[in-house]
């Protein structure tokens, strides 16, 4: 119920036609925001632009995140706690904090563009660091990194590790062993740290707010934008409805195509 | 952290509040005589109460008023400075904040049943509030400070020709620019200049691109066709090509211009003043099409049980030392008339000077354009919206947004 509740009440606003009279009160259902939504052009071009940003901020930070949760699982061995707890430790700040600090690294008085000076290697700051779509990546990679390495290590920890020494004996070298039992075995892990970056990232509105400039806009930001800047509620709704739809496909259909049991079979 | 008591811990109080006055009441039965209430106008104990005991609020000695009130605000008017005059005259009163990031925002809020007892809408925004039922009108009898108010301003707070709203704050809009980068600016065309191509920035605003577009076209802003709509769709989108970031917080469009990374931008004063104050070298243009001019305003929740408390707080709001810190702090006019006219008074220079924010009479002077009365004269003030122009017109913007 809990759960629930918000999730139909989104969808029964979506079908009012706008936000005069009582918000409680029954009124007569209209597909007007829905017509409106998907008249608008620029929204699918937008839902399209979201979900490929949200595929390469998943995957990188995916892979990016495997050798960490790796290190941490069979390399790191009695200091392994530390290490995940240094892993952790910008959670305990703020992730609008996280994200003003990418601020201060690529703005054009930021860190990256001073270093360059410094080195001599530009001679004016470059622009094109920060507010656009390459800064929202960038940003969200680094902040879903730790989030998507839990989820691996949880899958290699529970590799049994005499597998490992089973493959040895049976002359498999480190890269044959990694091949052919360490990363199968993981992949459950790997593809729910994929999703688990994937479906928050489509939806993502306030990166691409602090970071993204004019053209770092994404589907998420027109979400936020009908409720908070536009008092329309309804068609916030309506879109809304539509990304949920449309993520919940694509996830089916990446299941489909990556079914975890059978990698896991295989 | 926070100096005042929680919302749970205003409600203790409430409730003590209430227990109290009971048995003052029993009391006063058992008496037939009146003893003073200790209470003010929480809600609750003018209902539960027996009215005899209950004396009209505005009788009761400031501090023995006690209750709690909340306001929906936008963030930073929390600051005890901006109800200095509130706190200091009533100092039981649990003053809680509810914010909001834009007016869009704040009426979603009241809109969704906020139980906020005043909020702090701005011009262009006014009539939904009247007429979706959701502002009470104002008895400005029981305004003291009401007197100081500019008839102008408290025309602006009035709809269908009854005053809902107390103006409070007001400023400009116009084009600030860095004087480094750009010798002048004599219009608001410099926003769609492809010569400053990634240096520009306007507010992520859409009534606030039909106005710039219809200054510069000359359209008449309360009535923009729907072919004017679709043109100035299509302008905008050609801007956003030169646009460096729509800025949503003034604190943000601070940074980039303090920063460098933008050279021209759509700005209210408070910018130009913070960022002069800082020493950076900006500009605040008179556009040959004119300034824009905004007022905020607060209002009180229609039917709210806390009314006769909410108009205390709205009536210490347009006090002279509440006032001189927003002038001095976020360098925003004050509704208070003596407040503006004393920053060109020479005895009271002190009270105009803020080495924090680097205030001082000169800078004011210049900020609102107080030496130079043709700047107001052929200032645009901003009309109220439709309900139907404001859903075309951030339809019309979130478009353009979405199609970069």
């Amino acid at each position: 119920m809990f759960l629930i509740a918000p999730v139909v009440l989104m969808a029964t606003v979506s079908f009012r036609a706008d936000l005069s009279g009582d918000l409680l009160a029954p009124f007569s259902p209209t597909l007007k925001q829905y017509q409106q939504a998907f008249a608008g052009e620029g929204y699918w071009r937008l839902l399209g632009i979201s979900a490929l940003t949200a595929f390469g901020v998943a995957a990188i930070a995916t892979i990016a995140a495997y050798p960490v949760a790796y290190f941490l699982a069979f390399r790191a061995g009695r200091r392994a706690a530390l290490y995940l707890i240094l892993l952790l430790v910008p959670f305990w700040t703020s992730y609008l904090l996280r994200v003003m600090a990418w601020k201060l690294m690529l703005g054009s008085e930021g860190v990256v563009n001073s270093v360059l000076i410094a080195a001599g290697v530009i001679q004016a700051p470059l622009d094109a660091l920060l507010y656009n779509r390459g800064a929202v990546i960038v940003t969200l990679i680094y902040v879903w990194i730790p989030f998507a390495a839990l989820p691996i290590l949880a899958g290699l920890g529970r590799i049994d590790v005499r597998l490992h020494e089973a493959a040895a004996d049976l002359y498999a070298g480190p890269y044959d062993q990694f091949r052919r039992v360490t990363l199968p075995l993981s992949l459950p892990g790997v593809v729910a740290a994929f999703f688990m970056v994937f479906i928050p990232t489509v939806g993502e509105y306030v990166t691409p707010l602090l970071v993204g400039g004019t053209g770092g806009t994404m589907y998420g930001n027109i979400i936020q934008d009908f409720f908070t800047r536009a008092a329309n509620w309804p068609i916030g709704a309506a879109l809304s409805v539509i990304m949920l739809t449309a993520t919940l496909a694509l996830v089916i259909v990446g299941l489909r195509l990556v079914d975890p049991r059978r990698l896991l079979a295989r | 952290m926070d100096p005042w008591p929680t919302r749970t811990a205003g409600r203790k109080v409430a409730c003590l509040a209430v227990t109290v006055l009971m048995l003052a009441g029993c009391t006063s039965g058992a008496n037939a005589t009146n003893p003073p209430s200790p209470t003010g106008s929480t809600a609750p104990v003018a209902s539960v109460a027996p009215p005899s005991s209950t004396p009209a609020p505005t009788e009761i000695p400031p501090d023995k008023v006690t209750g709690s009130l909340s306001v929906l605000d936008w963030s930073g008017y929390d600051q005890e400075i901006f109800w200095q005059d509130f706190k200091n005259t009533y100092k039981n009163v649990n003053l809680s904040f509810e914010f909001g990031s834009s007016d869009a925002d704040i009426y979603g809020k009241m809109k969704a049943g906020s139980e906020a007892d005043v909020f702090h809408p701005y011009t262009g925004w006014l009539q939904f509030y009247v007429d979706e039922g959701l502002a009470a009108e104002i008895d400005t009898t029981k305004l003291k400070n009401w007197d100081k108010v500019p008839d102008s301003f408290k025309k602006i707070g009035q709809i269908n020709g009854k005053q809902y709203f107390v103006p409070w704050d007001w400023g400009f809009t116009s084009i600030l620019y860095r004087t480094d980068k750009i010798s002048s600016v004599d219009s608001w065309a410099i926003l769609f200049d492809p010569h400053y191509k990634g240096h520009l920035s306007m507010w992520d605003d859409g009534p606030g691109a039909v106005t710039v577009s219809s200054y510069v076209h000359g359209y008449d802003e309360t009535n923009i066709s729907a072919d004017q709509l679709s043109a100035i769709k299509a302008e905008w989108s050609r801007q956003a090509k030169l646009n460096k970031a729509y800025w949503t917080a003034e604190a943000d469009l601070d940074q980039m211009v303090q920063s460098g990374d933008v050279w021209a931008a759509y700005a209210w004063q408070g910018a130009f003043a913070t960022l002069n104050g800082q020493g950076v070298p900006v500009a605040y243009a008179n556009p040959k099409e004119g300034r824009n001019s905004w007022v905020g305003v607060y209002g009180v929740r229609k039917d709210d049980p806390n009314y006769d408390l909410a108009l205390r707080f709205l009536d210490e709001k347009l006090g002279t030392l509440t006032g001189q810190n927003l002038v001095t702090n976020y360098f925003y006019g004050d509704a208070n008339g003596d407040v503006m006219s004393g920053i060109a008074d020479p005895s009271q220079a002190k009270a105009y000077t803020n080495s924090a924010t680097g205030a001082t009479p000169t800078l004011l002077a210049q900020t609102f354009s107080i030496n130079d009365p043709s700047i107001l004269q052929h200032t645009n003030f901003t009309p109220n919206l439709t309900s139907q122009q404001r859903d075309d017109w951030t339809a019309m913007w979130t478009e353009v947004k979405a199609s970069q």
